[in-house]
């Protein structure tokens, strides 16, 4: 309402002495004219126009009444109490209007008083929610609090209860009326008065419980999905019950989509949150001493300390309490910091299985060196990444691309997300935390390469050493950065390079015949093929509506762009250099020696780089 | 043992008090009801805001941090992302699935790892650069895209309004 209280209380105020005024005026008039009680009540029961000012009057009588009733039971009411139930009584009043349209040959005081009534019996047990739920936001509660809340409840529970009743002895006795829109309001509101009851129980208990409550959310949460399935269903009856007696119910329309939704929404939320906090609680892992130790030991949503027991890392590495984590799942099943997508096939147990193979012998020193320092990497990033926010779709759409495929290992994932944080991040004007973030994003990135190169066997790139200068990208390719993205998609293949090396000359003289277990193996290969070239499909697209969004704040931050840019392109350049890993026999340490000199920055591939950043930039603006 | 949600405004009430960012003065109205704040925002320098201090309110509710709260603007405003009854338009202060205007990516919106201070800042940030695209104010937006100097001249005079100096002619 965009009226300010002030004005309203004002309004009120001359509303209630206008009628006084009127009555008086009425009163004395008709006493003035015939003197004597009887005659005087006979003439204004016979004027229409004293009658409607006697009915203005015992409104407003009912409303001082009910003001009265309200300064009882709650005291003055908060200025948020106040805006939510005028909002509230707008609807109700306008749906009791349409409800006096189907009822228009019923309509008589007695009706008008009845409505009066429940519009006023709604009022309390809004406040009376509200109440409640403001028990949980004030550190003082006192003694009147609790009385007041429990008279409230009882009260307002017995006499929902009188009018069910009541109603349905009516309707009964004397075939449906009107009587049933009441009965069926009132055990709408009693559905709303258990609530409070039960609401108000559990926030007793939390009050005096000197321990944090865990399960509380839980259980508030299967509490709003039952009342939601019981006011769905009395709703769909009194719908049907009303098309079968009278029409169709218009003014039940709006609060009956109100509770479906509701209803759906929450039981959404019950089943994946459940399935999120059984993810929680099987696969992933208990942060330990150590993770707590590298980062602030701050849960970042109820910014408390953790401690290595009650705290869980999710497959990003990010680490929060596990019953923050719970209650959050209830809402959104992400990450709160990265937003990854929790109910994916989680892919925590794929670094362990990829490193687990024959012992790495042909990683490049360069690469290695980065290692040690990754778990510390990745955990800064974590704090990098709360200050900023990931995108979330076009990655979220990738994996559920791969739902039915090995899952994506995080360390890419991450990869993506952050690639397109410093893209959207332009408007950021952290551009310091930019920085930081380009810079363990390096760190990374050459995280995960290293666990690509881990993986023994045949490469599925094979990029020669002496090629480096033959794929000459500069001028062709407007992707530099695109580079991290083909990786992923190498990485995320489990089977393809893994133990051909170690197969014996039976098993492979067995691989060879046309056996049907052989030929499905082969027609298996050939549809992963398939499929990951669908896969690099995506990411392309994926890579190029990034660099839309590149292009658009390549404006104002190019500064930042070009220097995690020129960065992909270190790790690109690394990438390039690598030597062919099926030959890991022949790696010696003149080859080794050999990748660094190639490594080294020369002014010329300096030139090159900045040339083909260039080139990026200009193709992201000539695309939007 | 009082609720998560309480414990956090008071821990991030503590915070602001002891390390109060520049041009942001925040804390609950009554120290009875940490679910209601007033603010106060000075406008960014260099901008048409400059020198204003702007008061809003800010209502949290009951399961904060898992909901965004709600920031109104307590004085008189003129801004395309603030709606005429005051009310803040930003995409922090949504939560991720509603979107009233429906061009916000679910990207840059309301997470628990936001704080009162981000939503503050962020506030600032809008009201340096604000984004035309959302129509809180579409008289306001197609001003700021048109006809810019008659915005700062409006943005001057809430600002004068905002400290109580008179408006000169």
């Amino acid at each position: 309402m965009s009226i300010p209280l002030a004005t309203a209380k004002m309004t009120s105020l001359t509303a209630v002495a206008v009628s006084l005024v009127l009555s008086g005026c009425v009163i004395g008039n008709a006493f003035r004219r015939k003197e004597q009680f009887f005659p005087a009540v006979v003439y204004i029961c016979k004027s229409n126009p004293s009658m409607a000012i006697m009915y203005m009057q015992a409104l407003i009588t009912v409303y001082l009444l009910g003001k009265l009733i309200g300064k009882i039971f709650f005291g003055t009411l908060r200025p948020a109490e106040s805006e939510r139930l005028i909002e509230k009584s707008w609807y109700a009043i306008t749906e009791t209007c349409l409800a006096f349209t189907i009822f228009k040959d019923d309509l008589s005081p007695k009706f008008v008083a009845l409505f009066t009534l429940l519009l006023f019996l709604k009022c309390f047990h809004w406040l009376a929610e509200d109440r409640v739920d403001y028990m949980e936001r004030t550190p003082v509660i006192s003694v009147l609090f609790h009385i007041r809340i429990w008279s409230l409840l009882t009260v307002l529970t017995i006499a929902d209860v009188y009018f069910v009743h009541d109603a349905y002895i009516t309707t009964i006795t004397k075939g449906p009326s009107v009587q049933l829109v009441f009965g069926f309001e009132y055990a709408l509101l009693i559905t709303l008065a258990m609530t409070a009851c039960t609401k108000y129980v559990l926030h007793g208990f939390d009050v005096h419980s000197d321990t944090f409550w865990e399960s509380k959310a839980v259980l508030l949460l299967y509490l709003e999905f039952f009342i939601g399935l019981c006011k769905a269903v009395m709703y769909i009856a009194f719908l049907i019950i009303m098309v079968k007696t009278y029409t169709v119910p218009l003014f039940a329309f709006r609060p009956m989509y109100h509770t479906l939704r509701n209803f759906k929404k929450v039981f959404q939320d019950l089943v994946l949150s459940r399935k999120a906090i059984h993810n929680m609680n099987t696969l992933y892992p208990d942060a330990t001493a150590q993770d707590l130790q590298t980062i602030e030991n701050v849960c970042i949503i109820c910014r408390e300390d953790m401690s290595a027991a009650a705290a869980k890392k999710l497959p990003c590495n990010h680490i929060f309490h596990t019953s923050c984590l719970r209650s959050w799942f209830q809402r959104h099943q992400t990450c709160p910091t990265c937003r990854l997508d929790i109910l994916r096939p989680t892919p925590i147990t794929l670094p362990s299985t990829t490193v687990s193979g024959p012992p790495p012998t042909s990683v490049p020193p360069t690469v290695g060196a980065s290692t040690p320092s990754s778990s510390v990497s990745s955990s800064n990033n974590a704090d990098a990444n709360g200050q900023g926010l990931p995108g979330h779709n076009q990655a979220g759409n990738i994996s559920n691309f791969f739902n039915n495929q090995s899952p994506l290992p995080y360390q890419f994932r991450q990869y993506a997300y952050q690639q397109q944080r410093t893209s959207v991040d332009g408007n950021n004007s952290n551009t310091n935390e930019n920085l930081n973030n380009s810079d363990s994003q390096q760190n990374n990135m050459s995280e995960s390469w290293a666990e690509y190169l881990n993986i023994p066997g045949p490469s599925f790139f094979n990029v020669q050493q002496s090629s480096s200068s033959n794929i000459n990208f500069d001028n062709r390719t407007p992707f530099p950065g695109n580079i991290p993205f083909v990786g992923g998609v190498a990485i995320q293949h489990p089977e393809l390079p893994a133990d051909l090396d170690t197969l014996s000359h039976e098993e492979l003289y067995q691989m060879e015949q046309n056996t049907r277990a052989a030929c499905i193996a082969r027609l298996k290969y050939v549809t992963d093929i398939k499929t990951m070239l669908d896969a690099a499909m995506v990411m392309m697209n994926h890579y190029s509506s990034a660099c839309l969004v590149a292009g658009l704040d390549s404006t104002n931050s190019t500064d930042s762009t070009n220097e995690s840019n020129t960065k992909h392109l270190d790790d690109y350049e690394q990438f390039e250099s690598r030597p062919s890993s099926n030959s890991s026999s022949e790696t010696d340490s003149s080859d080794i020696s050999n990748i660094t000199y190639e490594l080294e920055e020369t002014d010329e591939q300096r030139k090159i780089r900045l040339k083909r950043l260039k080139k990026f930039t200009t193709f992201g603006n000539h695309t939007i | 043992m009082a609720g998560s949600a309480l414990r956090r405004l008071m821990a991030e009430y503590k915070q602001l008090t002891l390390n109060p960012p520049e041009g942001i003065i925040a804390g609950p109205i009554t120290e009875e009801n940490y679910f209601e704040w007033e603010a106060l925002i000075t406008g960014p320098e260099g901008t048409c805001f400059e020198g204003g201090v702007f008061p809003a309110k800010l209502v949290f509710p009951s399961d904060y941090p898992l909901s965004p709260p709600k920031m109104t603007f307590t004085c008189e405003m003129f801004h395309p992302n603030i709606y005429a009854d005051g009310r803040v338009c930003i995409s922090i202060l949504h939560a991720p699935g509603d979107d009233p205007m429906g061009y916000e990516s679910s990207s840059e919106r309301w997470s628990p790892v936001q704080s009162v201070e981000k939503i503050l800042l962020s506030v600032i940030s809008m009201l340096a650069e604000p984004n035309d695209e959302s129509g809180a104010n579409v008289d306001a937006a197609k001003m700021w895209r048109e006809n810019r100097e008659e915005f700062n001249k409006i943005a001057e005079k809430l600002v004068r309004k905002t400290l109580g100096i008179p408006i000169n002619p």
